[in-house]
């Protein structure tokens, strides 16, 4: 046991202080924060200056109507919209379009409305203006021109209605989700939940997985493995590598949960200064659901790293290494693409009998755990056919690690991994 | 003799892999205190043996004891082994890798940490000691890999081709430190191709051809059981008139400066002698000796081919 503490010990320290550690570790989270939030920087940002629009009105009456609705103000107090003029009927719409067109090209407009003699029977608006991409401005056009419409339709009808928005507004649907322990209200955190289980699972398998490949390959090519055998067993090679690359993973884990709590408290800290009363949607993760994920996590982690292990060894160099892995590769990333599968009904028959194919049942079982908890039975089923198999897999790809790493040359065939699985 | 006074014991040990025989039915002993030396052409299993006697691998048949007691894990920690291909972390400091081996050969950290100092020191690579092992020369690197295979005074030690990449100054270092050590009393099992150093060093010697033993013992008993039957001669001129005498002569092997001829059972070496005296050739040097190993080696293994 000192031996496979010492193995563990060597793994963790060595990796921990590469550059390439703590590149990731600090690096992953503050590229992903910072595209986010670019991302929402841009979608979110309002324009700083008043548009000038002219609308051409072909519809008859509408123009003014939707001049109206365009009453949005900046953050700065100004208008967000100007309407410069209304073209009503315009005697030949080509011409007008002609100018417009070039009055936007060179600055002196921001756009223009096209409101057609049809939009009241369902056809469209268009806007035509330089930046099309900007769904702050697009959205209060759009509302604004229904508006117009709805109210001009209500009119031909005979009602008479001053705030058409008051009238038209609808319902929102709330979502609640009922388990056991009760009801909950669903704004999306079932499926966020869900979507970032898997992820966590799919990424450490595949990434720690290929690292722990990597790394045994690693010894067999540098030729310290032969030092290594002369005092330690295979066994304890093989899986204080594993566990030592898993402590290298949880470590950044940890590092990455306690930092985003950190802003995560902070943030709303900094929130609810700024804008009292704000609203936060509140992840609440049961606790069995979490207790279960970490069972799935080690079979599947164990399970996985091992042949992973096995692979390594079994190769000489990279190349055959990257040939091996796709089969060991294949399931983990089937079981992501069957996760809308399973998510959008967790109890088919399809999804039960997937989540219980052991190499599938770490991602999938998550999947269904975090959507609605499935029986009992189905849950014991499944982690004890992951338990077996993976206890099944760690002792024949010790032996296939136990050969392998002796081996050099060419890659073998799996007639001649299944013969040294025989040897002594 | 008792298993105790034995360093090492292999009874009829086979390794198979597949249809190949690597190593078939050898039995081996090894003195206490010996300087052996493991011969034998490449491919003839002498690695493969070292691997079993280190427990890296385990034999189909046959027993293996080490130290007066069957392989275990305990009896691995007390032998220390120098592989023929070197392994070492290349991305580790050298001091760190040499305290992680020394600890995992069973010394506590402190202890593996205050012998890898004094080695280094011995072997002067003190100013390398924080350095990256991909950092030193291959010398360097091989004076390392002893280091890591001695570090925990191990009282067998197995060193497969321990010369290779060292230049003369450091071979003689390293040949030093081995019979040092076994003057404190440890064993050492010696594996290469290098026959002189052999000869110079080796008290007793197996050679195995095709995992076979095929010539075992003390090596000053094999070399006079072939008796006196080799002259070397340095001389002026090139030694042609050794052909001359199909009648004495069995073999000529020229060396350059040198010239070892093998004489024919029964010749007198005077009459090579006399001959290159009245030929008119100028001796240096006339020796009268034993067969050197590296013929018996050739003799044996091409015996054992034909």
């Amino acid at each position: 046991m000192r031996k496979l503490w010492l193995i563990v010990k060597r793994e963790y320290v060595t990796r921990v202080r590469t550059k390439g550690f703590v590149i990731a570790t600090v690096g992953v989270p503050v590229f992903s924060i910072g595209l986010f939030a670019f991302a929402i920087f841009m979608a979110t940002r309002e324009t700083d200056h008043t548009l000038k629009l002219v609308i051409l009105d072909s519809s008859g009456g509408l123009g003014a109507r939707v001049t109206q609705g365009l009453n949005y103000k900046l953050a700065n107090g100004q208008p967000e919209f100007s309407v410069v003029k209304i073209v009503e009927q315009p005697g030949s719409d080509e011409r007008a379009r002609e100018e417009l067109r070039s009055e936007v090209s060179n600055g002196q407009l921001d756009g223009y409305l096209l409101i057609p003699g049809e939009v009241a029977k369902g056809g469209p608006a268009e806007f035509h203006t330089k930046n099309p991409g900007d769904f702050g401005v697009n959205e209060h056009i759009g509302r604004a021109v229904s508006d117009a419409v709805i109210a001009q339709r209500l009119h031909d009808r005979g009602l008479q209605i001053e705030n058409v928005s008051e009238v038209v507004q609808g319902v929102e649907l709330k979502l609640v989700k009922v388990t056991k322990q009760g009801e909950a209200e669903e704004k999306g955190q079932t499926f966020l939940v869900a979507l970032v289980l898997a992820f966590i699972l799919y990424t450490t398998l595949v990434m720690y997985g290929v690292s722990t490949m990597r790394s045994v390959l690693e010894e067999k090519t540098t030729r310290i493995v032969e030092v290594l055998l002369s005092t330690a067993k295979p066994f304890h090679l093989m899986a204080g590598k594993i566990v030592g690359v898993a402590a290298v993973g949880l470590t950044q884990y940890l590092i990455w949960t306690l930092t985003a709590a950190l802003l995560a408290t902070y943030g709303a800290a900094m929130a609810s200064a700024f804008r009292p009363g704000a609203s936060f949607p509140r992840f609440h993760i049961p606790a069995s659901l979490l207790a279960y994920f970490v069972v799935f996590f080690l079979c599947g982690y164990f399970l996985y790293a091992s042949l992973f292990a096995a692979i390594g060894a079994s190769s000489s160099n990279e190349q055959d290494a990257q040939q091996l892995q796709w089969p060991v590769m294949l399931p983990i990333i089937c079981s992501m693409v069957m996760f809308n599968l399973v998510l959008r009904d967790p109890n088919s028959t399809a999804s039960v009998a997937l989540s219980l194919v052991p190499f599938f049942a770490p991602i999938l079982m998550t999947l269904r755990l975090s959507a609605q908890t499935p029986p009992s039975w189905q849950i014991g089923l499944s982690i004890a056919l992951t338990a077996v198999t993976t206890v099944g897999v760690v002792y024949f790809s010790a032996r296939i690690y136990r050969v392998g790493v002796l081996m050099y040359g060419k890659r073998p065939s799996v007639v001649e991994l299944v013969r040294w699985l025989r040897y002594s | 003799m008792t298993a105790t006074t034995d360093a090492a014991v292999l009874e009829r040990v086979t390794k198979r892999y597949d249809s190949l025989t690597a190593v078939g039915h050898l039995s081996l002993r090894i003195r206490q205190g010996a300087l052996f030396g493991l011969l034998g052409p490449n491919g003839a299993g002498k690695t493969t043996t070292l691997r079993m006697l280190m427990r890296i691998l385990i034999p189909d048949e046959g027993s293996i004891q080490v130290l007066g007691e069957p392989l275990s894990e305990q009896a691995q920690d007390r032998i220390g082994y120098l592989p023929e291909e070197r392994g070492l972390y290349p991305r580790m400091q050298v001091r760190k890798l040499l305290v992680f081996l020394g600890a995992l050969k069973g010394l506590p950290e402190s202890e593996a940490n205050r012998r890898a100092r004094d080695w280094l020191e011995r072997l002067q690579l003190a100013d390398w000691s924080e350095k990256k092992v991909i950092d030193l020369s291959k010398g360097m690197q091989q004076k390392v890999q002893f280091i890591a295979a001695v570090i925990h005074r191990p009282p067998l030690l197995i060193l497969d081709e321990p010369f290779t990449g060292l230049d003369p100054i450091n071979a003689v270092v390293l040949k030093d430190i081995m019979l040092e050590l076994r003057e404190q009393g440890s064993t050492i099992i010696l594996s290469t191709h290098r026959m002189e150093q052999v000869e110079m060093m080796c008290d007793s010697i197996c050679l195995i051809n095709q995992g076979q033993n095929i010539l075992h013992g003390e090596l000053q008993a094999i070399k006079k059981a072939y008796g006196k039957n080799t002259v070397r001669i340095e001389c002026s001129g090139d030694g042609d008139f050794l052909k001359q005498m199909p009648g004495l002569i069995q073999s000529v092997n020229h060396f350059g400066a040198v010239v070892e001829a093998k004489l024919r059972p029964g010749a007198d070496p005077q009459e090579i002698l006399k001959a290159a005296v009245d030929r008119g050739v100028r001796i240096m040097r006339f020796e009268l000796m034993e067969p050197p190993l590296n013929d018996i080696f050739i003799e044996r293994v091409s015996d054992a081919h034909a």
